[in-house]
């Protein structure tokens, strides 16, 4: 993120959240900020959250399988994000989201 | 869990149409029955069986016991952050129709089975709109559950405390909405601490856990003996027959 010189006023606001998939994964988040003009306000945010066995387990117990379970969880957690793009990126994206989690749950 | 002995002797069976009630005191074992019949991870069974329908349940995923119908109404129901509650359910319950053979619902359908079966619970249809839970008060997520458990229409259904944490008004609700779901080919078994809830959803039999052990069977005048004397007395009465 880069505020120029005579962007005067200008304002950011960034957030990184991270949903970790299984035991052995861990998110590193770098913010790179870089701000020339002294009246820009700049905000920046980050979470980091992890699938609950207790919620695949509470999909699993009204009949719905460990993959579809963190396919969901997953999904809601990107939804926010998602329904900021415009459509065919949207779909792209939720294409792509569905690949790469495809054979992540043993 | 950690080596520990928690169920130690249930021998239990529930027949068709019938609601059986466990009670006990703190600790006594009986949310990890619930969560033994319903599969959660982190318990050993070293030894028993549990037949379900004519099938070894331990033997089944949590996802196929449910496909099966065993519905488990949770002490403590779970949040899922961005999933919204009606595609939830509905995937669950189209899940659920799969397996058994039955076509799936479609979006008009299912709003026509959400709209009948909310009305049991008396609960507030805007939930629907909201994520898994999320923002719901206490007493609005066990209802929540008991109208999940409407919609998926369970053969057998364990009501892990699902009267902890509701006060008066919103308990004769959900009992109401229990006492709707009872039938013939519907069986429930209701874990409670209190005799309170039994107030409400009256059991056909009342079964006593103590230790990891069903201590006690009978009707549902043990309940009210039991809100009367305390769990003492049958303690008591253990040590003097042992």
């Amino acid at each position: 993120m880069a505020i120029r010189k005579s962007a005067t006023g200008a304002r950011n606001f960034s957030q990184c959240d991270s949903l970790l998939i299984g035991q052995q994964c861990g998110a590193h988040t770098f913010p790179y900020i870089e701000v020339k003009n002294t009246s820009a306000q700049i905000e920046h945010e980050a979470t980091t959250s992890k699938i609950g066995e207790d919620q695949i387990f509470y999909c699993n117990q009204r009949g719905i399988s460990k993959q579809d379970a963190v396919n969901m969880i997953v999904n809601g957690f990107c939804k926010e994000v998602f329904k900021e793009l415009p459509m065919e990126f949207a779909v792209e994206a939720q294409k792509l989201l569905g690949v790469s989690l495809e054979g992540s749950v043993g | 869990m950690a080596g520990k002995a928690i169920l130690k002797g249930i021998s239990l069976t529930i027949g068709p149409g019938e609601v059986h009630a466990v009670m006990g005191p703190n600790g006594s074992g009986k949310s990890t029955l619930a969560a033994v019949l319903a599969g959660r991870e982190g318990y050993d069974i070293t030894a028993g069986e549990v037949r379900y329908l004519g099938q070894d349940l331990l033997d089944l995923d949590p996802e196929e016991r449910a496909r099966a119908g065993l519905f488990l109404a949770f002490q403590y129901p779970v949040e899922i952050p961005g999933v919204n509650s009606t595609y939830f359910l509905k995937s669950a319950l189209n899940e659920q129709r799969k397996h058994r053979g039955l076509a799936e619902l479609d979006a008009m359908e299912f709003l026509k089975l959400v709209k009948e079966k909310i009305k049991l619970l008396d609960l507030n249809e805007d939930l629907l709109k909201r994520a898994v839970n999320v923002g719901f008060s206490g007493g609005e997520k066990k209802r929540n559950e008991i109208f999940q458990m409407a919609v998926l229409d369970p053969t057998l259904a364990v009501l892990d405390e699902t009267d902890s944490g509701l006060d008066i008004d919103a308990l004769r609700v959900v009992s109401e909405g229990v006492n709707k779901l009872r039938g013939p080919g519907k069986a429930q078994l209701v874990i409670t601490h209190y005799q309170r809830l039994l107030n409400h959803i009256v059991p056909d039999y009342v079964h006593v856990l103590m230790e990891g052990r069903i201590v006690r069977s009978g009707g549902k005048e043990l309940a009210l003996e039991l809100e009367d004397r305390g769990y003492d007395w049958i303690s008591r009465e253990l040590q003097l027959a042992a």
